[in-house]
C-alpha cells in the first residue's frame, strides 16, 4: 500500500506538467501565441498546488500529513536552538531514566511472579518462641507430620543452607549448599540441564550452572561420577540450567551466612527422630497449598498436627508458636516499603524535571509569541497551534525517553553490580516489556504535563497585541513570569523535601557506624573455620585445631592480637545458682559466645567491671555483657555470681561457673540488630563449632590476609577457610539494604537539587535579560551597581525562601513515612532539617548571584542605546 | 462550442467515464479528459481539478493502473490503463448507471 502510494504520487508533478504541455500544444495548434497558449492552459487547469494536495489526500489522511509537517517544524526548531533542546532532553532523560530504573527494580522484586511454579500458592512455615528472637525454624518431627498428614498442603519441602567443603578442580572450596528434601524439585519446577535429579533416598548433589562452570570448568564427563563433599564421596547427579535460580531465604540470624546464591543442592530424606532422642534437626519449610486453600485454613490444620507431635515428643523442647506467611512476603516483604518510598521519591524527581521543562518552555513561549501570532493571523486555528506544541513536546519527550532508557540501563546494572543482595530478587532486574511500556507512558505523560503551562499561556494570548509589540519585546508578559516563579518555588520545595529525606538517612547511617572507642574494624581481619568432618567430631579435636589457629595466626608479622568467637549464634538457658527453682523450660535464653583470651583485645572490647578471661583459666569462667547484667542482675553486682553451665542432659551434673567480668555492649555482626544479652565462655571449657577467627593488625588487614590464610590452611588442608574479610567490609555488608536506599535517595536528592538550581538560575537570568533596559534607566538615574545587585539578589532570596519554606513544611508533614528507614533519630530531626534547608537555600542563592552580577555589570549606555 | 451548453458532471460519474474511456487502451490524463469531452459531443465538461484525484482514487481501489511511456512528441508520460478488476467493475457500474438513468428517465417522462 505504502509502496503503491509512493509510486503513484512520485511522478504527479511530471504528470501534471505533461498535461499542461499537451493543452498548450493544442492551444498553439488552435492559433494562439506560445505565451498565450501556456497561460490559457494554466487557467483552464486551475491551482496546481491545490490539485496536488487533493490528489495526495486520496492516499494520505490530512491529519497524518499535518502531523508530519508539525514534526518537521519541531525538528527545525530543535536545530535552530540546540541548546534549549538538549537541556530539555537531558532534564527529561534524567527524570525518566531514574524513574524507569526504580520501576524496573519494583517490577522485578514486587510485580513479577516468583520463579516457582504456582508461586502464588507457596507459603513459608515457621515455629518460634517469643523469648528467643530471630530463631524461626521447623523441627524434624513437625516437618514429618506436616509432610505426611497435612491435607491442605500439596507439597511440603524442608531445606537448610550451609557452607560445605566441596573438593573442586583447584582444591577445596567453601560452597553454599542447600540441603533439600525430596519434594523440592517438584516445588521449584526444576529440570536438569545435564544428568538427572536425585531420586528419593539417594545421597547425591546437583550443581547450579554457575558453580559447575566455575568449580568444575563445566566438564560434562563428571556428571554421574562421585565428588568429595566434606570428605565424603557423593554422587554428582546433575547440573541445573542457567535459568534455575530459586530464591531460598536463609535468615542470617541462624545461618550466619552472607547473602548469595545457592551453588549446590544436596538431596536428603528426613526421618522423624525416635521419641527418646533429644537432638533435633531444624529446617526451613516451604509448602505449596492445594488450590483454593487459605493461609488461615493451613494454619489451623498445622496447629492440630503440632498438638499430636507435642504429645508424642513430650521431652523435646518445642517452639510454642506457629506462623504461616505467603512466601512472596517472606522473600521481599522487607524490601517492599523502602522500594515504594524510593519510587515515591523518584516520582518527585520526575515532577521536578517536568516543572523545569515547563518553566523553560514558558520562557520560550513568551519569546515565540510573535511566531505564534503570525501563524494565527494567517489562518492557523488555536487547535492547530496547540497541536504543534504537543507534537514538539512529544518529540522532545521521546528523545528524553530514549536517552532515559539508556540512563536506566546504566543505573540498574551499576546497582546490581554494587549491591547485588541489598534487595532480594534485585539480580533479576531487567528492562522487559513492562518496563518499556512504563517508560513510554512516563514519556507521553511527561510531554503532556510539560506542555500544559506554555499551551495555556499561548491559548490566552491576544494575537493583535502580540503582533503590535515592537520588534523586540520590552517587558515579559507578567503573567508568564509569575507562572515561572511559581514553578520554581514548587521545584525548590520538592528538592528540599528530597534533600531532607537524604540527610535523615545519611545521619542514620552515621549513627549506625558510630563505632565505640577501641572498636576499630578497619584493622581487623575476620575469617571463618567450620571444623567439619569425621576428624572433628569431639570438642577435644576442635579445641586442638583452634589452639593451632591462634598460635599460628599470632606469629604472622603485623598481627598484634588474635582471638576466636562463635560464628553461628548459639544460645543457652541462663540458670542462676542462687536463683529460685523453676522449670528448665521457663529459664531465660541468652546468647552463648564461645571465645578466647585474645578476643577482647583483638576485637576491641571495653571491660566495664572485673576482668576478661585469660589463657590459663584452671576452670570455666563467664564474662557477661552489659545488656545481660541490666536484664538479669538489675541493681546488683553480677561479678562473683555463679551461673550453671549445662553438662549433658542431666541438670544435676551442671557446673557452677563464676562471672568474672562485664564488657560493654558491642555490635560486631549485624549493625542494625538489637544488642542481645550475651555470655562469653573460653573455648577450652566450652564446645566450639563453626568459629570466626579475629586478627587485629597494625596495618591494612588485607596485606596480612594471604599469609594468615596460608598458615591456617597448612594446619589441615581439608578445612576450607571462608569469608576472609576486613571487619569493616563485613559490617558495611550487613547494612547493604540501607546503603542501597541511601545511595539512591542521595542520587535523587542531588538530581532534584541540580534541577531546582537550573530552574531558579533560568528564571533569574531571564528576568535580568528582560529588565536590561530598566536597569540601564535605573543606573542612568543614579542607582549604584551595588543597589542593582541587591535588587536582583533580594528577588532571588525571596523566591528561594518561599521554596525552601514550603519544602520544609511539606517534609515535616511527610517524613513520617521514612520512620522505618531511620535509625536512632526522629523523622522530624531538627538538625537534619536545618542542614537540608540551609544547604538548598545556599545553593539556590549562589545560582541567583550569577544573574545578579550580570545585572550589576550592565552598561547603562549600551542598555539604553539598544532601544 | 459555447460554454453555456456544457454540463458539469454528476457526482460519482467521473470515475465511470474515466474507466469507460480507458476501455479502448491506455491513455494519458489529458487524453482521457479530451476523450470524455469529445465523445459527449462537448456537452460534458471535466473539471481538471477533479481529474487527478479521481485517477488516484481509482488506482487506490485497484481498478486502474498505470505505466510509463513516451508521447508522440517524445516526452515521458504516464499512461493509465484499465485492470481486469476495473473491467469487471466497469460492467457492474455501467449496468447500475443504465438502471438509474432509465429509472430517472421514466420518472421524468410526462405521463
Amino acid at each position: 500500500m505504502i509502496w503503491r502510494r509512493r509510486r503513484a504520487l512520485d511522478d504527479l508533478d511530471e504528470d501534471i506538467r505533461e498535461h499542461l504541455a499537451r493543452e498548450t500544444d493544442e492551444n498553439i495548434a488552435r492559433g494562439l501565441s506560445p505565451e498565450a497558449a501556456d497561460a490559457a492552459a494554466r487557467r483552464a487547469f486551475g491551482s496546481v498546488t491545490r490539485i496536488k494536495e487533493d490528489t495526495r489526500a486520496v492516499w494520505v489522511p490530512i491529519w497524518a500529513d499535518q502531523l508530519l509537517q508539525d514534526a518537521r517544524y519541531a525538528l527545525r526548531l530543535v536545530r535552530r536552538s540546540p541548546g534549549f533542546a538538549s537541556l530539555v532532553v537531558a532534564t527529561l532523560a534524567l527524570g525518566i531514566g531514574l524513574t524507569t530504573a526504580v520501576f524496573s527494580v519494583v517490577n522485578a522484586v514486587l510485580l513479577r511472579p516468583l520463579a516457582y511454579r504456582d508461586g502464588s500458592r507457596l507459603i513459608w512455615i515457621v515455629t518460634y518462641d517469643d523469648r528467643v528472637p530471630l530463631i524461626e525454624v521447623v523441627s524434624a518431627p513437625d516437618f514429618v507430620a506436616f509432610h505426611d498428614h497435612a491435607s491442605t498442603l500439596e507439597r511440603v519441602v524442608a531445606f537448610d543452607v550451609s557452607m560445605e567443603r566441596v573438593t573442586a578442580r583447584d582444591g577445596v572450596v567453601a560452597t553454599r549448599v542447600a540441603t533439600v528434601s525430596s519434594d523440592f524439585w517438584d516445588l521449584a519446577g526444576a529440570t536438569p540441564a545435564l544428568g538427572r535429579l536425585p531420586s528419593t533416598n539417594e545421597d547425591a548433589i546437583v550443581l547450579s550452572h554457575a558453580f559447575f562452570e566455575s568449580a568444575f570448568n563445566g566438564n560434562a564427563t563428571l556428571v554421574g561420577r562421585m565428588v568429595t563433599v566434606n570428605d565424603r564421596q557423593v554422587l554428582l547427579a546433575g547440573v541445573l540450567p542457567r535459568t534455575f535460580r530459586p530464591q531460598l531465604p536463609a535468615p542470617a540470624a541462624v545461618s550466619q551466612l552472607p547473602p548469595g546464591e545457592v551453588e549446590a543442592y544436596h538431596a536428603t530424606t528426613i526421618q522423624p527422630p525416635s521419641p527418646t532422642d533429644l537432638g533435633v534437626r531444624l529446617f526451613y519449610v516451604i509448602a505449596r497449598t492445594r488450590p483454593g486453600v487459605t493461609v488461615a485454613q493451613v494454619k489451623s490444620e498445622l496447629e492440630t498436627l503440632r498438638a499430636d507431635v507435642q504429645r508424642a515428643y513430650a521431652k523435646l523442647p518445642s517452639a510454642p508458636r506457629l506462623r504461616v506467611t505467603p512466601f512472596a512476603d517472606v522473600l521481599v516483604g522487607q524490601a517492599r516499603r523502602p522500594l515504594l518510598i524510593l519510587f515515591g521519591c523518584v516520582l518527585l524527581v520526575l515532577t521536578i524535571a517536568c516543572v523545569n521543562v515547563a518553566s523553560l518552555q514558558l520562557a520560550r513561549a513568551s519569546a515565540r509569541r510573535k511566531e505564534v501570532a503570525v501563524r494565527a493571523a494567517i489562518g492557523a486555528g488555536r487547535g492547530r497551534v496547540l497541536r504543534q506544541f504537543v507534537v514538539e513536546n512529544l518529540l522532545l519527550a521521546s528523545a528524553g525517553g530514549i536517552v532515559g532508557l539508556l540512563v536506566a540501563r546504566v543505573a540498574v546494572s551499576s546497582m546490581v553490580q554494587l549491591l547485588p543482595y541489598a534487595i532480594p530478587r534485585l539480580t533479576e532486574t531487567t528492562i522487559d516489556a513492562r518496563v518499556l511500556t512504563f517508560a513510554t507512558i512516563a514519556s507521553v505523560v511527561t510531554a503532556l504535563a510539560c506542555g500544559i503551562a506554555p499551551a495555556a499561556a499561548l491559548w490566552r494570548m491576544n494575537v493583535q497585541d502580540a503582533l503590535k509589540d515592537g520588534t523586540r519585546m520590552t517587558t515579559a508578559p507578567p503573567r508568564a513570569l509569575r507562572a515561572r516563579r511559581a514553578l520554581v518555588t514548587v521545584e525548590l520545595a520538592l528538592a528540599s523535601v528530597l534533600v531532607v529525606a537524604a540527610i535523615l538517612l545519611v545521619k542514620s547511617l552515621w549513627r549506625i557506624t558510630a563505632y565505640p572507642a577501641g572498636f576499630d574494624p578497619e584493622h581487623v581481619l575476620t575469617l571463618k573455620v567450620q571444623m567439619s568432618g569425621p576428624a572433628y567430631r569431639t570438642p577435644k579435636r576442635k579445641r586442638a585445631y583452634l589452639d593451632e589457629v591462634l598460635q599460628r595466626a599470632g606469629t604472622v608479622p603485623g598481627v598484634h592480637a588474635t582471638g576466636v568467637s562463635s560464628a553461628a549464634v548459639a544460645r543457652t538457658r541462663l540458670i542462676r545458682q542462687d536463683g529460685r527453682p523453676m522449670s528448665i523450660l521457663d529459664r531465660p535464653i541468652v546468647r552463648l559466645n564461645v571465645t578466647s583470651a585474645g578476643y577482647a583485645a583483638a576485637i576491641g572490647m571495653r571491660i566495664v567491671e572485673g576482668r576478661w578471661m585469660t589463657d590459663a583459666e584452671p576452670s570455666a569462667v563467664f564474662v557477661i555483657n552489659e545488656a545481660l547484667a541490666h536484664r538479669y542482675f538489675p541493681g546488683e553486682n553480677p561479678i562473683g555470681r555463679r551461673l550453671l553451665l549445662p553438662n549433658g542432659p542431666d541438670p544435676a551434673r551442671a557446673i557452677p561457673v563464676p562471672i568474672v567480668g562485664m564488657v560493654a555492649d558491642l555490635r560486631i555482626a549485624d549493625l542494625e540488630s538489637a544488642i542481645e544479652p550475651e555470655l562469653f565462655l573460653d573455648y577450652r571449657h566450652g564446645n566450639p563449632f563453626a568459629m570466626t577467627v579475629i586478627v587485629r593488625t597494625t596495618g591494612d588487614p588485607l596485606h596480612v590476609a594471604p599469609t594468615v590464610r596460608a598458615k591456617l590452611a597448612a594446619i589441615d588442608p581439608t578445612q576450607a577457610l571462608f569469608q576472609v574479610k576486613r571487619l569493616d567490609t563485613a559490617l558495611i555488608d550487613s547494612i547493604a539494604p540501607r546503603r542501597m536506599t541511601l545511595t539512591l535517595l542521595t542520587v535523587f536528592a542531588g538530581s532534584a537539587l541540580l534541577l531546582g538550581v537550573i530552574g531558579i538560575y533560568g528564571v533569574m537570568a531571564y528576568s535580568v535579560a528582560q529588565r536590561t533596559q530598566e536597569i540601564g534607566v535605573r543606573m542612568a538615574l543614579g542607582a549604584t551597581r551595588q543597589a542593582v545587585l541587591m535588587m536582583i539578589m533580594t528577588q532571588g532570596i525571596r523566591l528561594t525562601a518561599a521554596g525552601v519554606a514550603v519544602g520544609a513544611v511539606s517534609a515535616a508533614g511527610t517524613s513520617r513515612v521514612l520512620a522505618s528507614l531511620l535509625y536512632d533519630i526522629q523523622p522530624t530531626d531538627g538538625a537534619s532539617f536545618a542542614v537540608a534547608c540551609v544547604g538548598v537555600a545556599a545553593t539556590a542563592i549562589a545560582a541567583c548571584s550569577l544573574p545578579a552580577m550580570a545585572a550589576s555589570l550592565v552598561d547603562p549606555v549600551v542598555a539604553l542605546r539598544s532601544e | 462550442m459555447s460554454t453555456e451548453e456544457r454540463l458539469e458532471l454528476l457526482q460519482g460519474t467521473l470515475d465511470l467515464l474515466i474507466m469507460q474511456s480507458l476501455r479502448r487502451g491506455p491513455a494519458h490524463g489529458h487524453t482521457i479528459m479530451q476523450a470524455i469531452e469529445r465523445r459527449s459531443g462537448s456537452v460534458l465538461h471535466v473539471e481538471q481539478g477533479s481529474l487527478y484525484p479521481a485517477l488516484h482514487r481509482l488506482i487506490k481501489r485497484g481498478w486502474i493502473s498505470f505505466e510509463h511511456g513516451t508521447s508522440e512528441n517524445n516526452r515521458r508520460a504516464k499512461y493509465y490503463k484499465l485492470t481486469a478488476k476495473g473491467l469487471k467493475q466497469l460492467a457492474v457500474e455501467t449496468s447500475n448507471w443504465e438502471k438509474l438513468a432509465g429509472a430517472i428517465a421514466r420518472v421524468l417522462r410526462p405521463a
